[in-house]
């Protein structure tokens, strides 16, 4: 389901796709709040915790003949039981990598999650799934601006498509951030179009234990 | 791959066929040498002469569809529908795609070429290939049997219509779609929702005051029933003064059962207006049968045109379908008989001829018995009737069949003297059949069926020398169940071996039933030891002494004050079983359902308890408030220091300076790291030398990245450079000003060599227990002047406060009692809590537990106290405890045991029966799921549960939950995305008392089960 389908309608033309978009980082750095803001147009202070994963549905009307649907999971950042995560990613396409600009160590852990994710899905043709780091809370930055160079160049070597200041609470770059995402899955969408929507072809796939255990996160 | 076996659709164009070829294909490419199915065909067919013979028709084949070429062939959306008009046999694209795997499969050869590229797979295949497997490779051939074994037609079949709706049939879905507008694309799942209950399944119930449009879709194929067969201009006589009127039969299948309907053209057409409709008398004509209760059908030929009477179980017939001219009837019947399996059959079967399709069975007077005609007569010039009866092997089929099937041989033939010793064998035979518990796997091949029931070689012998002559025999072509073979035994036409034949047969089948018998038994044990350890095997009433509905109520408990010592502690928990407790007393009786007080304890026995649980309280508090004003103090001086060092950039500039020119190798086992943190850590010399343990601790670091305050990093950083520092690091010191102290030196190191990759000495919580066990000599001593912190354990608990205060900050803000005083209370207790135990720390979800307690209790100590207790039992939910998979596993035994249809469901949409959209249920006790005031109430029930009816109660109110939406999961065919998303959107909208009541009578109903022994 996730990766796109046609639109089964008689108007070949018109494309809708459904995308599953992760959004993971640690916790309190405003996951749930930057889905709200998107989805909702809204901000809270008392969003609760998020146990488990919660979802969101964005419909954007890309452009005249796309309809983009991001089904956003929204994942509990302090969430280590077993295999769960891993079943959480499947096939998703996109991710959201948010820290909070007012704490270094969950900055830290953005390169923990990427690798996780990176360990526990890929697209189809085998490359990484694009993610997009988002520092949160540039409302509340107390000092300075960041040094732009040097955040383009730890997204280079950090495998991130790009990066945005982000704060929920004001709506800055959330729009932005999420098109952004969006045009990336566009992208890879249309390098391999039929990967997914092949029915007649199913793809033989003989060790799906093997590569679980490998990488299986404590 | 299985499911496309299993399934028994013919039509040659079904997408079931070309999904089979697919995955056949993709199984035979996998790791081939040649890398094309063509050459391997090719290849295998200068060996083998099946292959060559199929090399032929592919090669035929092609040089069709070569000559067509230039005729468009639809690609687009709707290219099923483009493909029936065409009367020629044109292969569709998939047809083509897969010609070489689908031509061999119509020939039904597959199994052998694959059998034969297994025997010989060295030749064509890498080692590591699936066909090269010795356990794989035969599978696949032997899967493969199965489908061979079918007839491939273009004939209308059940799945013909699936994929093929007729032009007709297109046209009037257009029409009734197209007035909603486009509801639903193909590809699109039908949103979700509780709408959807309610408008389906309601055609039959009110149907007049439904719109007469819905009535008519349900005749169409749909998420819920299959539609087997379709017919238009069936003329019903519906009464005696009346004329014949056409009208739409259709044939539909739902879960568990088939459904005639025949709809009179009137309401079809919609030519009536609505308010027409709904009085229109044509409802009263339509005709809605359901097969289970058919037993009979006779057929009668009357100048070509046929006629279909259905007699029920009570013997009343149906009014009689008249069939237009043509094949039609036999091809409903062929469409019922496929309908009717795996359970049902028709007796006698319908033939399958090669090239024919299905045709009627012939019966003929013959001098000595009943027996088959070889010889091919087309059945259209025989003016006959057929009575055809539906029986359901392996069930309980009342005696009217028997007798029905006496009827129905003198109906078709004469009687002759042998005729009726026929009767009587078919009959014993069919009584044996019905006695039969179990239906065992049904094997499509005949030869394959037989060796797997082991029958005698005598019989084997036969049924293959029977074979071999070429006839028809039924259960040869038709193979549909084992218990075609006493029914096909008569058949023959020698009688000498019949007697005998009859007596072995008679062995076998009291056999079989016997394994049948006990296989069934091991499965009633089996259940028995796996679901016995879930629930206590004594089932307490719910209305002995009295009715427990009403809870424990105010009164009750009064009484029970005044009377503790003999008031029955059984009792009061029976209440709260049945009924919960009354809110006004839920503040005094939670201490006691917690195990804070005992029941039968004296007043005085409980103020000694709470005097007690004071003193610990205020003990705790005092110990952690200690070392939170240290863990604040450093949290305060490294933010300034941050900001007097890189007062030029942002504090995320100094990591982004530190992980840039990171190894990415390095980082690779993000979380495996325990180990290496572990031998860092012990290993205090090795952290002296910085070159001898750099990769280590960077690893290291990267396994705790949420430990937080930028204090903590300082104090990494400097370790690794510093000597001085080892002393803060691997020591403990004695108070704030040192600490002050080896700061200053963390930070002055930082600044010297800011790029440089640093061992952190923070560790995840989990490691500290053994680090903290050491230390807990000094905790106890603590005063709050005096006390000692590593650096380990400060480190920890501002990670813990961190959590704990982001985590309290947004806990229920929109409930009532969670105003800014009580959250402070809130978050004493938990921190005093998560202070005893730093080894698990806070996990997210505590506070969901604790605050419902807060609420009912209001007392910081009462609250500690119960939180503690609770916490008992729910600790081991959280990740380090290993209670999450055994709820799994529980679940996973229990729904395949009491719902195993769903089981099936969940195993095949995407398989999500490791159960993880149950995990925030079990980690909180459902207390997201519902609204607070169902909270109290559950969580009562689930504490009470565990002394009246099982300690894994939460697991019954699990699968009352996934019980009480089963349809709509089963109707929606949820896959884990679906049923996630459906939970999370139910949540707080569920009925508990239903859900409670549901989930009782689960537990009662497991306890019935082992208790029936």
């Amino acid at each position: 389901m996730a990766g796109g389908e046609g639109a089964g309608s008689g108007v070949p033309e018109c494309r809708e796709h459904l995308f599953k978009v992760l959004v993971i980082g640690e916790l309190g750095v405003g996951k749930t709040s930057i889905i709200k803001r998107y989805v909702h147009q809204l901000f809270s202070q008392h969003y609760r915790a998020t146990i488990g994963v919660d979802f969101a549905l964005k419909v954007i009307n890309w452009d005249s003949k796309t309809l983009v649907r991001l089904q956003l999971w929204d994942i509990a950042g302090q969430e280590r039981f077993g295999n769960m995560t891993r079943v959480y990613y499947k096939e998703a396409v996109g991710a959201f990598v948010v820290f909070d600009v007012t704490r270094g160590s969950t900055f830290e852990a953005v390169s923990k999650w990427k690798h996780d994710l990176d360990s526990k899905v890929l697209l189809p043709n085998g490359s990484p799934i694009p993610a997009v780091l988002l520092a949160n809370k540039c409302d509340q930055k107390k000092d300075g601006s960041q040094n732009p160079s040097q955040m383009d160049q730890f997204c280079r070597e950090g495998g991130f498509v790009g990066w945005f200041e982000t704060s929920a609470k004001d709506n800055i770059n959330i729009d932005e951030a999420a098109r952004f995402l969006v045009e990336n899955i566009l992208a890879n969408y249309k390098t391999f179009p039929n990967e997914e929507n092949d029915v007649g072809k199913p793809k033989l796939d003989l060790d799906p234990l093997k590569a679980e255990s490998k990488s299986q996160c404590c | 791959m299985e499911e496309a076996v299993t399934r028994k659709f013919v039509h040659e164009d079904s997408s079931h066929i070309i999904a089979l070829c697919g995955v056949v294909e993709a199984c035979l490419l996998h790791m081939l040498k040649r890398r094309a199915v063509a050459a391997l065909f090719t290849k295998v067919g200068k060996t083998c002469a099946i292959a060559g013979d199929v090399c032929r028709k592919v090669q035929e084949l092609q040089q069709q569809v070569e000559s067509r070429k230039n005729q468009p062939n639809g690609q687009e959306p709707l290219k099923r529908q483009g493909s029936t008009t065409s009367k020629t046999p044109v292969l569709t694209p998939q047809a083509i795609k897969h010609i070489w795997v689908r031509t061999a499969l119509i020939e039904k050869v597959l199994d052998k070429i694959v059998q034969y590229i297994v025997d010989n797979c060295s030749k064509y295949y890498e080692k590591e290939a699936l066909l090269a497997d010795p356990v794989c490779g035969p599978i696949l051939a032997s899967l493969l049997v199965g489908p061979c074994a079918l007839e491939y037609t273009k004939l209308k079949t059940a799945d013909h219509y699936w994929t093929d709706p007729s032009a007709d049939e297109l046209v009037q879905r257009h029409r009734i779609h197209g007035a909603h507008g486009r509801q639903d694309s193909p590809s699109k799942r039908p949103a979700l929702g509780i709408r959807k209950r309610h408008s389906s399944g309601s055609a039959s119930e009110d149907r007049f005051a439904a719109s007469a449009r819905e009535y008519v879709e349900s005749l169409h194929q749909n998420s819920r029933t299959h539609l087997l067969y379709g017919k238009n201009n069936v003329l019903v006589q519906p009464k005696d003064d009346l004329e014949a009127i056409p009208g739409y039969l259709s044939l539909h299948q739902s879960a568990d059962n088939l459904t005639l309907k025949w709809t009179p053209n009137q309401l079809m057409n919609g030519t009536l207006g609505d308010s027409e409709l709904e009085k229109s008398v044509y409802w009263d004509y339509a005709l809605i049968v359901p097969l289970s209760q058919i037993v009979c059908i006779h057929c009668h030929q009357q100048q070509s045109r046929w006629t279909l009477v259905l007699v029920s179980q009570d013997g009343t017939q149906r009014p009689p379908l008249h069939f237009p001219q043509g094949g039609h009837l036999l091809a409903f019947l062929s469409c019922l008989e496929n309908g009717l399996l795996p359970r049902g059959q028709l007796e006698p079967p319908l033939w399958s001829q090669q090239g024919k399709g299905k045709v009627f069975p012939k019966l003929r007077k013959r001098n000595s018995n009943k027996s088959v005609d070889l010889e091919e007569m087309p059945a259209e010039d025989t003016s006959t009737d057929y009575v055809f009866r539906i029986i359901y092997p392996g069930h309980k089929h009342d005696n009217i069949t028997i007798n029905y099937h006496h009827l129905a041989a003198s109906r078709s033939t004469s009687v002759d003297d042998d005729e009726e010793e026929e009767d009587k064998l078919h009959a014993m035979l069919s009584m044996i059949c019905s006695r039969n518990l179990t239906a065992p796997n049904r094997m499509k091949d005949t030869s394959e069926m037989i060796e797997m029931q082991g029958f005698g070689a005598n019989l084997l012998s036969w049924q293959l020398e029977h074979c071999s002559q070429g006839s028809s025999c039924i259960s040869c072509s038709m193979g549909s169940s084992p218990y075609d073979i006493p029914s096909c035994c008569t058949c023959i036409h020698d009688r000498t071996p019949l007697k005998m034949l009859c007596e072995s047969m008679k062995r076998q089948i009291i056999s079989r039933a016997f394994y049948g018998w006990l296989a069934h038994c091991r499965h009633l044990s089996t259940v028995r030891t796996h679901l016995s350890a879930l629930v206590n095997h004594s089932i307490v009433p719910p209305d002995r002494p009295a009715c427990a509905a009403a809870g424990l109520t105010k009164e009750l408990w009064s009484k029970y004050q005044k009377d503790r010592k003999n008031y029955k502690e059984l009792e009061l928990l029976r209440r709260v079983y049945y009924g919960g407790v009354q809110h006004e007393i839920r503040k005094e009786v939670w201490p006691f359902l917690l195990g804070h007080y005992k029941f039968g304890m004296a007043k005085k026995e409980m103020d000694q308890v709470d005097a007690d649980i004071a003193l610990r309280y205020q003990k705790v508090m005092a110990e952690w408030k200690a070392c939170e004003v240290i863990v604040k103090q450093r949290e305060k001086e490294s933010h300034s220091a941050t900001l007097a060092k890189f007062s030029s950039g942002s504090s995320i500039d100094s990591h982004v300076q530190r992980l840039i020119h990171r190894d990415s190798t390095i980082s690779n086992d993000v979380f495996v790291s325990v180990d290496d943190t572990d031998s860092v850590e012990q290993d205090p010399k090795g952290q002296e030398d910085p070159a001898l343990t750099a990769p280590a601790p960077a690893a290291a670091e990267f396994d705790s990245p949420d430990s937080g305050l930028p204090s903590s990093r300082n104090y990494s950083v400097a370790s690794g450079i510093l000597s001085s520092i080892d002393d803060g690091q691997s020591g403990s010191f004695e108070d704030g000003a040192e600490e002050e102290g080896s700061a200053e030196g963390g930070r002055s190191g930082q600044r010297a060599q800011p790029g440089l990759l640093q061992p952190q000495d923070s560790v995840p919580e989990e490691q500290l227990g053994s680090q903290l066990g050491s230390q807990d000599y000094l905790l106890d001593v603590a005063s709050v002047c005096t006390a000692s912190y590593t650096i380990e354990l400060l480190d920890t608990v501002a990670l813990n406060l961190h959590r704990i205060d982001k985590d309290v900050q947004r806990c229920d803000r929109n409930y009532w009692y969670f105003t800014a005083e009580n959250l402070e209370k809130l978050r004493n207790v938990m921190c005093s809590y998560v202070w005893e135990h730093l080894e698990v720390g806070y996990v997210q979800g505590m506070c969901d537990l604790l605050a419902p307690l807060m609420v009912i209790l209001d007392n910081d100590q009462l609250a500690y106290s119960c939180f503690s207790h609770l916490m008992k039992r729910m600790s081991q939910n959280f990740p380090n405890g290993g209670a999450m998979d055994t709820h799994f596993a529980n679940m996973r035994s229990l729904i395949q045991i009491l719902d195993s249809e769903l089981f099936e469901l969940m195993h095949q949409n995407g398989d999500y029966t490791h159960f993880y959209f149950c995990y925030r249920w079990f980690l909180l006790d459902f207390k997201r799921e519902l609204l607070y005031e169902d909270v109290f109430t559950v969580w009562e029930v689930i504490w009470a549960a565990k002394h009246i009816s099982s300690e894994h109660f939460v697991l019954f109110i699990a699968l009352a939950l996934v019980e009480v939406y089963r349809e709509i999961i089963r109707d929606n065919n949820m896959d884990f995305t679906d049923i996630i998303k459906f939970f999370n959107e139910m949540a707080e909208h569920h009925d508990a008392a239903e859900i409670l009541r549901i989930a009782r009578d689960l537990v009662y109903k497991v306890q019935t089960l082992i208790e029936n022994k």
